[in-house]
């Protein structure tokens, strides 16, 4: 046990004392912060003008908005209900990119829904929802109840808005939530592969130089495997823990200074403080971070050694660094094939196939985090375990067998 | 110390060690001869349990090897690799402590090598930074820093200047003379000449002969006898009659002169000396043994003759 420690320890220093783990530290999270801050500027300029067809077959808005209204946003109204399929196939529609639907029922079920040709930007949606709300606001306080509209405000009940890609009425796929737990998978993913690839490369740099022939005198080669896998994958989570860090406080960061209201939590929560978008609620309301963090880790340790053995072997397996390369490819593409599963598992969540890719050890952790995101059943927080379980089981077999292999290719030059 | 018996071992079908027999005795410099590709180091690997035998077995000290007997064997292995990013003492310390020495005990062990070999200033180089040479001495180091009871050393010679060399040489006597049993497996015939106790000479994974180093030498002489005298060349020819036969001669200076001669049927030295005595005055006279060189020289060509 002291000589697979030795091991590890050595290998954690050796990447932490390179320049390069602490430039990634830095300038990964800085990275992340400047596409954020890209996206946030883009979202907030590109208010291309939009025009959006109101089926209001109750003439409940009166065909007004708001007196002063957005003018990159048109509205026109048609006091009766309007097929899906016309308004997506009728060239009397064609200039239309938003269909907004108020049936006689809103004011009571608060709730309506929007069709949108091409995707909207967030400000686009939070713009839309606040012009129409403030206006169906209006006609609530002044039909039921002797309230300013103002005061109406502050007791009311917001209106739900259900965003629906014309592609997908029936909105299947769980977007935000699915598409979020798709990038904490993904980033599992992303690190077991970089940090994956300096398993294989760091194993064929001992191979090369040949100091593998004076540490396999002294341990086992499953100690050496084993220990150099963990002490890469510790430095990994480092680095990980890093960008979390230096992530958080960037965010906070930006909030103090250039997006005070963009990143506020009341900001996305609108005005009157009741359900707006999805984004915000996931964000700010329904992810639960710690109960993530401890899955996110748990997945991304099987993960590791399951990718990590395999990145093993093929160092063992390569005489050189780029004898390897070309056996690399398969791997990465498995990967890949994690990510993609993904994709698959957000678009068809109750096929057949999404459940099988579900505990398979190559797409298992980003369809768990999904699956998390969610906000798993008892059932499914269920099957995410035993899919963890089966992730674990995998990875010790594979430890195994790599071990086996390991200890016959090292020594063969 | 070890007792290697009956070992053979094959690699996808091909036998690279065929029924090895060879035994060390405790405090023997012992030579591993061969040429390249003779099983040498697959023989190496087995004594660092890094490979096991298909057949046979070995003794270490009567009891058949077992991974924590790893702790006292030390080994420079041909093809030499360092960290390159860590600094000579860190580089050592890990290694001993790998070796099993605990941390108080790797550290004074490092102190004492480092300054043995007066290179305490290297201590905190980086191995990326030090020359060929000076790599190869933090290799060897690394080799006996846990103090080991068999030092197994592969071409421990190859890369050294010759006063490094000699270095090297006497630090491997030196530790013979406190008991350390050596296996020195090597090319380079003068050193096996000058340090070896015995040897074993492997030829396409079978031994050819095991021996010391004198009788190895002595069993392959030609019976030739080297002659320094002084006097008349035409005489000592004379003398020499039918019995012995004059193969080589070289004039040293004026009158003196050094012979080879090749002994025929049963004479001896003593016979030659009669036969000189009242011919020439001599100043020197020797049985001439093979060099270690020629020994493996001519059993490796024997060997590829029998096999053509």
């Amino acid at each position: 046990m002291t000589k697979f420690w030795l091991i590890t320890l050595r290998e954690c220093k050796e990447r932490i004392s390179q320049r390069g783990f602490w430039w990634m530290l830095v300038l990964g999270p800085l990275v992340v912060l400047l596409l954020l801050i890209g996206l946030l500027f883009a979202a907030d300029q590109g208010k291309e003008k939009i025009k959006v067809l109101i089926a209001d077959p109750g003439q409940i808005m009166e065909h007004k908005v708001l007196a002063q209204q957005e003018k990159y946003i048109e509205y026109y109204f048609l006091d009766s209900y309007l097929e899906l399929n016309e308004f997506e196939q009728a060239k009397a529609y064609k200039d239309f990119d938003v269909l907004l639907e108020l049936n006689e029922k809103v004011l009571n079920n608060k709730k309506c829904f929007v069709f949108y040709r091409e995707q909207l930007s967030m400000d686009t949606r939070m713009q839309l929802k606040f012009e129409v709300e403030r206006r169906i606001e209006e006609i609530l306080a002044n039909e039921f109840s002797a309230l300013s509209a103002q005061a109406f405000r502050s007791i009311k009940q917001g209106l739900i808005f259900d965003f629906r890609d014309l592609d997908d009425p029936k909105n299947e796929a769980k977007e935000t939530s699915s598409w979020t737990g798709f990038a904490i998978g993904a980033f599992i993913l992303l690190f077991v592969g970089i940090y994956g690839m300096t398993i294989f490369r760091a194993t064929v740099k001992e191979k090369s130089s040949r100091i593998v022939e004076v540490l396999l005198a002294s341990v086992k080669p499953q100690q050496l495997m084993l220990g150099k896998i963990t002490g890469i994958g510790l430095v990994a989570l480092l680095q990980l823990f890093g960008w979390i860090l230096f992530l958080s406080i960037g965010f906070w960061m930006l909030r103090q200074t250039l997006f005070v209201d963009l990143l506020d939590p009341s900001y996305w929560k609108g005005t009157a403080g009741v359900r707006l978008n999805p984004l915000s609620d996931l964000l700010f309301e329904e992810l639960n971070y710690g109960f993530l963090f401890v899955h996110f880790l748990l997945f991304f340790v099987g993960s590791f050694f399951f990718y990590g053995a395999l990145f093993s072997v093929l160092g063992a397996r390569s005489a050189a660094d780029s004898d390897g390369q070309q056996f690399l490819i398969p791997l990465l593409l498995l990967i890949v094939f994690g990510l993609v599963a993904g994709v698959f598992y957000i678009f068809y969540p109750a096929s057949g196939s999404a459940q099988f890719l579900m505990y398979l050890p190559f797409s298992s952790p980003v369809l768990s985090m999904i699956q998390l995101t969610q906000g798993a059943t008892l059932d499914a927080y269920m099957s995410i375990l035993l899919s963890w379980m089966v992730l674990i089981l995998s990875s010790v077999l594979l430890l195994w067998l790599a071990s086996r292999w390991y200890k016959k290719s090292i020594l063969k030059f | 110390m070890i007792q290697i018996e009956g070992v053979s071992k094959s690699y996808q079908r091909k036998l690279v060690l065929d029924d090895v027999s060879i035994s060390l005795a405790q405090g023997q410099i012992f030579g591993l001869l061969g040429p390249n590709g003779a099983g040498k180091t697959t023989l190496i690997r087995m004594l660092n349990q890094m490979i096991s035998p298909d057949t046979g077995h070995i003794l270490y000290k009567g009891k058949p090897l077992i991974p924590s007997q790893l702790q006292t064997i030390g080994y420079l292995p041909e093809e030499r690799g360092l960290y390159k990013n860590m600094e000579v003492e860190e580089h050592l310390l890990f290694l001993a402590r790998l070796r099993g020495l605990s941390a108080p005990q790797a550290r004074a062990n490092v102190q004492h090598w480092l300054s043995h070999f007066d290179i305490e200033s290297w201590r905190h180089k980086r191995i990326a930074t030090l020359s060929k040479g000076m790599a190869q001495k933090v290799q060897f180091l690394a080799a006996l820093v846990h103090e080991p009871e068999l030092l197994i050393l592969d071409e421990p010679l190859s890369g050294f200047d010759p006063m490094n060399v000699e270095l090297i040489m006497n630090e491997i006597q030196a530790l013979k003379e406190k008991g350390c049993t050596i296996l020195l497996s090597t090319h380079n015939m003068k050193s096996v000449d000058e340090i070896c106790d015995a040897a074993a000479l492997l030829h396409q994974g079978r031994l050819l002969a095991q021996d010391s180093i004198w009788n190895l030498r002595s069993n392959s002489s030609k019976g030739e006898i080297i002659v320094r005298f002084e006097g008349h060349m035409l005489a000592f020819a004379n003398a020499l009659w039918t019995d012995f036969e004059l193969t080589e001669q070289k004039q040293i200076s004026e009158g003196r002169f050094e012979c080879l001669l090749r002994i025929r049927g049963n004479r001896t030295v003593n016979d030659l000396m009669k036969s000189l005595q009242d011919q020439v005055a001599v100043e020197r006279i020797e049985k001439r043994l093979p060099s270690m060189q020629e020994v493996f020289v001519d059993f490796i060509s024997q060997k590829q003759q029998q096999h053509d």
